[in-house]
């Protein structure tokens, strides 16, 4: 096809081509073409078959507000072609279609909409019952948009970025590049959004004359250049929003460019002042095959020539309400597009200008006319007109059909942040009433036309939306609304809802195949909300996201109930304003983690790595999952951890205790300086959450430890419950400021003594305590000995920065005993031998000390203190039916079931926490919580695994712990 | 998520950077006495005012620290504190 090459307006670049791949040939298109224009450019008509009766699809609004250019580009299904730049090589398919979008072999579904009234769905299809799988699978094949294969990954960068502005101004329009140019005056910083990949709005394209005989387009770029001169002015263009929230919170994506290092990226937009420039879309004119390829809205027929040089077609009709539709007339005959005539339903009020113009070229003008109907199959072959009334008809041949029923402002929004919109019976528009603080409109949403108009109304919305950010701009935005109050205001706007047509074939939403009809069967039985409307006949929840039929349902509602008392009220817009990848709101994806201050060494030493909360943890120390040797060496030897990422905080100041008395369910006071003990945390219901050990390191001067998924939370918890006392006291987390080696097994203290200046015998320094030494004469430490994984065992705490050559010197004092590195699956398994639960694992959100058996750890003498969950536990102490922890040990001893097993009898009665097969006691083991009544020793269990396929597993309650039941070893 | 707070200490924040904390329900209870159904009265029941309502924050992700302001729970907005009214 021919371009027309030489238009100044164009958009594209004819010496640059593009190619794309469809129906397995290659298709040439240009630079700055979109998919659907290249695809027009080489004849392409039908694009699609719509949802449920497979009725051909063609360009429409080349703007996206409906799914008829939806198609699969390289692998991604529904994407808008009309709004996608064409990228070189992209490879584009039809959707929802057996064969093709010109010869589908579901098009019958069109003869058998008789069977789909309204609601269909909810009535038919699922009595009886077994009706429905096997229907469902047939609708799912017949009707639908694109398909996605479930491990299709998606290429290109996606990121985010949050910027900050004074004002921000969403739409690059003539109103929107005034609104920023005006705000942008004071120096304040602006960002204009822009959805098109260029500014100028309705401007861009129209070769009308602005005030001093320039033609629009010329003007649009005139301010563009300003815009992008102006240093304090963002301009984000291919930008669409997605949301506008109170507070004016804006969110909006950015379609990436050759050039930039995204392929899209969300932006999420924080202004004080906000200016909304919408503008507007045309309300699509119903009639008979309103949808045929071949009929399109104004600005599509005028864009198509103006903006990709291609003519829409070679002999047209026109069917309008608005003078935007004479001028596109007028301009695209002298483009060289034939027109058999111009109907225009409005008998007066038109633009004298454009009739003059349209008589000079002897095109047939029809006053008070309107199409009835689209005769043709896949193109149209003839344009039935009427009266408005529907007595007098005529028909003209041509191959398309340009309609539209006027305006619509794009008030979304504006709405979506709590503003109001009400209908407005001068230009037959929802206008905007009522916008939240800080926002301002401007421009053709306010049903403006006049070109000096749109660009006063933006300035003002400009200058107001600064002033929001506390600057004075009281005698600026005075001189400005006398301005725009001398310019011509509003059109009065055509109030036709549909041609004077039955509506079996009338499509009120082309994405759901939703027909006048449908909506008339709809209030019959007796609907008569628009919202309601909606929901029941699905018109306006497609992928258009109600930009077709937004404007008309309300209108068509409010005619056919007749009701004069009761004005249209339109559907509610929701988010995302246009349809969006989840990939750009996925973003960058990083994979944000904590390292520990021995993560080289561990890696160096063979550590596998896993995610463990916000930490990457040595998990293993071979590829032997079990971690047999890494436990054995433990139990038989000695054994080194990585520890840091206990939570660790020093609390201290005069209300240290009663901080600590606060939050800890045992009496701290009785702690002495030099021991360590062991307590836990609750919630006010008395659930356990953290536990962890407490040494005191002076009057009112705590160290303590907690779990490492806690330790985030630990300060906020700690002056949560003590918010309203205004207690001294400081919380200082030294989680990564300290590094913790953790030495195991029976050989540890033959390690420690090689390296420390002070005296660690038993007698010395016993279990539960706690002493400060120098390593090697040069390493500060805080040593515990503690014994979690049930053998004789030393941390060391230390500054991180000493960590690597603390790490070091152990593992070189201990290589004459086998010292080895162990991971944290193996002190898992060690720790579970020995029945040492760790929270979250061995408990779960409903889980109470008690419950648990920590039971002992809870001092009730301390009311004064109120302990946080303490009166919780005295209350659902004497409880029965909750889940209680207990040991278990495998019948089969070669065979533990995977954590999380449910434990059932005929119903599930618990589950098990951890389990693994022991190398210490040779038999499988592990712990469980469950009902109460089966907690008793003995108690045979049953275990119900994933995938078990009928195959139970058996176990029974025994004593805990399994391993060193006096626990002698520990204390050695 | 368009709500902003603003922080004693750091000012007016995006509200991401905030953890709620509930109604403002006043100072624990002495233990004695406690009704299980007083208990769980304090900690679990909300007024749940569709208005201005007195609630704490914390900011965690900036200087942590605990407070309470005021929000008007039907528009997502921190609002002045009310004039006591009588």
């Amino acid at each position: 096809m021919n371009r027309l090459n030489n238009l100044p307006t164009l958009r594209i670049n004819p010496s640059e081509k593009r190619t794309l791949k469809y129906k397995g040939q290659t298709y040439q298109g240009v630079s700055g073409d979109t998919v659907a224009t290249a695809l027009f450019a080489n004849g392409v008509r039908v694009y699609a078959r719509s949802l449920k009766y497979h009725r051909p699809r063609g360009l429409y609004s080349l703007d996206g507000e409906c799914s008829n250019t939806c198609m699969e580009v390289d692998g991604i299904p529904n994407v808008r072609t009309e709004n996608t730049l064409l990228k070189d090589g992209v490879t584009v398919k039809e959707q929802n279609v057996v064969g093709s979008a010109d010869l589908d072999m579901m098009g019958f579904m069109d003869k058998l909409d008789w069977m789909m009234p309204a609601g269909f769905y909810y009535k038919t299809l699922h009595k009886p019952a077994w009706i429905w799988p096997l229907a469902m699978k047939q609708v799912r094949k017949t009707a639908g948009l694109g398909a996605i294969t479930p491990d299709f990954r998606i290429k290109g960068r996606y990121e985010d970025i949050y910027p900050k502005a004074d004002v921000c101004v969403i739409g690059g329009g003539a109103a929107g590049m005034t609104a920023a140019l005006a705000a942008a005056e004071s120096g304040r910083r602006v960002i204009l959004l822009e959805a098109r990949p260029w500014l100028g709005g309705c401007f861009d394209y129209r070769s009308a004359p602005y005030e001093d005989g320039r033609p629009l387009f010329e003007r649009a770029r005139e301010l563009a250049v300003q815009v992008r001169e102006a240093p304090n002015i963002r301009v984000f263009t291919h930008a669409p929003v997605i949301g506008v929230y109170n507070n004016n919170l804006i969110t909006a994506f950015q379609v990436g460019g050759p050039k930039d290092s995204f392929t899209e990226r969300y932006i999420q937009i924080r202004a004080t002042g906000l200016v909304v420039a919408t503008g507007c879309i045309e309300r699509p004119l119903l009639f008979e095959n309103n949808e045929r390829p071949g009929v399109m809205q104004v600005g599509c027929a005028h864009r198509l020539a103006r903006t990709y040089g291609l003519l829409p077609g070679t002999q047209a009709v026109f069917s309008v309400g608005h003078d935007l539709g004479l001028e596109a007339a007028i301009d695209l005959f002298d483009l060289g597009l034939k027109i058999s005539c111009v109907a225009d339903i409005r008998e007066d009020g038109q633009n004298p200008e454009l009739l003059l113009g349209l008589k000079e070229r002897k095109i047939a003008f029809l006053r008070g006319w309107v199409a009835t109907d689209a005769e043709g199959g896949k193109s149209i072959k003839k344009a039935h007109l009427s009266t408005v009334d529907g007595t007098i008809s005529k028909s003209y041949d041509c191959d398309v059909l340009v309609a539209s029923a006027g305006l619509t402002p794009v008030t979304g929004p504006v709405t979506l942040a709590q503003g109001k919109t009400a209908y407005d019976h001068h230009t037959g528009c929802f206008l905007v009433t009522e916008t939240p603080k800080g926002m301002h409109v401007a421009g053709r949403m306010t049903g403006r036309n006049h070109p000096r108009s749109i660009e006063a109304s933006g300035r003002l919305a400009g200058l107001q939306a600064v002033a929001d950010c506390g600057l004075d701009r009281a005698a600026d935005i005075d001189a400005a609304e006398k301005t725009l109050a001398m310019l011509p205001g509003p059109e009065r706007g055509t109030k036709l809802v549909t041609a004077p047509i039955k509506g079996r074939k009338t499509f009120i939403c082309f994405d759901e195949d939703t027909t006048i009809k449908n909506i008339k069967q709809a209030i019959e039985m007796g609907f008569d909300v628009p919202e309601l409307i909606k929901r029941f006949t699905s018109a306006g929840t497609g992928p258009g996201q109600g930009g077709i039929p937004g404007h008309n349902l309300p209108l068509y509602v409010a005619k056919y109930e007749a009701l004069d008392t009761k004005p249209p009220k339109p559907t509610t817009v929701r988010v995302p304003l246009t349809p969006t990848l989840i990939a750009t709101y996925a973003g960058a994806n990083h994979d944000m983690h904590k390292r520990t201050p021995a993560h080289h060494i561990q890696k160096a030493a063979g550590g596998v790595f896993r995610r463990i909360g916000v930490w990457r943890r040595a998990r293993y120390f071979s590829s032997d999952f079990t971690c047999r040797e890494e436990i054995l060496n433990v139990r038989n030897n000695v054994g080194m951890l990585d520890a840091s990422t206990l939570g660790k905080f020093r609390v201290h100041g005069p209300d240290a205790l009663k901080a600590l008395q606060r939050v800890y369910v045992s009496d701290i006071a009785k702690l002495k300086e030099g021991r360590v003990k062991y307590s836990a945390m609750c919630n006010d219901d008395g659930c356990v959450i953290d536990d962890g050990v407490i040494v005191k390191k002076g009057e009112n001067d705590y160290y303590l430890t907690t779990s490492t998924a806690r330790a985030g939370a630990t300060a906020e918890w700690f002056r949560y419950h003590t918010r309203y006392e205004g207690w001294d006291f400081a919380v200082v987390n030294l989680t990564d400021a300290m590094g913790v080696v953790n030495i195991s097994g029976p050989n540890a203290r033959k390690v420690l003594e090689k390296v420390v200046d002070a005296d660690i015998s038993n007698e010395a320094f016993s279990f539960s305590g706690y002493r400060e030494f120098t390593v090697a004469g040069a390493v500060p430490v805080r040593a515990m000995r503690l014994g979690f994984v049930g053998e004789l065992s030393y941390e060391l705490h230390v500054g991180a920065s000493c960590m690597p050559a603390l790490w070091k010197i152990i593992q070189e004092a201990g290589k004459e005993f086998g010292i080895q590195p162990f991971g944290v699956e193996a002190q898992n398994v060690l720790r579970m031998e020995k029945c040492h639960i760790i929270l979250g694992q061995e408990s779960e959100q409903r889980t109470n000390l008690l419950d648990v058996g920590l039971g002992f750890l809870w001092d009730r003498k301390k009311t004064d203190a109120k302990t946080v969950g303490a009166v919780a536990l005295k209350q659902t102490e004497g409880d029965t039916g909750r889940l209680t922890l207990v040991g278990f040990q495998m019948e089969d001893s070669a065979r533990a079931p995977r954590d999380g097993s449910i434990i059932v009898d005929n119903r599930v009665r618990g589950y098990v926490c951890t389990a693994r097969r022991s190398f210490s006691l040779n038999e499988a083991v592990g712990m469980a919580l469950v009902d109460s009544q089966l907690s008793d020793i003995g108690t045979r269990l049953e275990i119900f695994e994933d995938e078990c396929n009928g195959q139970r597993l058996y176990c029974k309650v025994v004593p805990r712990p399994f391993y060193d039941p006096e626990g002698k070893r520990m204390k050695m | 998520m368009s709500l902003t707070l603003t922080c004693p200490i750091c000012g007016k924040r995006n509200g991401y950077e905030f953890r709620y904390g509930g109604e403002d329900k006043g100072p624990r209870p002495a233990e004695e006495g406690l009704s299980p159904r007083s208990w769980c009265e304090y900690v679990h029941m909300n007024k749940c005012v569709a208005g201005v309502q007195k609630e704490w924050w914390f900011h965690r992700d900036g200087c942590g620290t605990w407070f309470t302001t005021h929000r008007n729970t039907l528009t997502n907005l921190e609002v002045e504190e009310p004039e006591a009214t009588s």
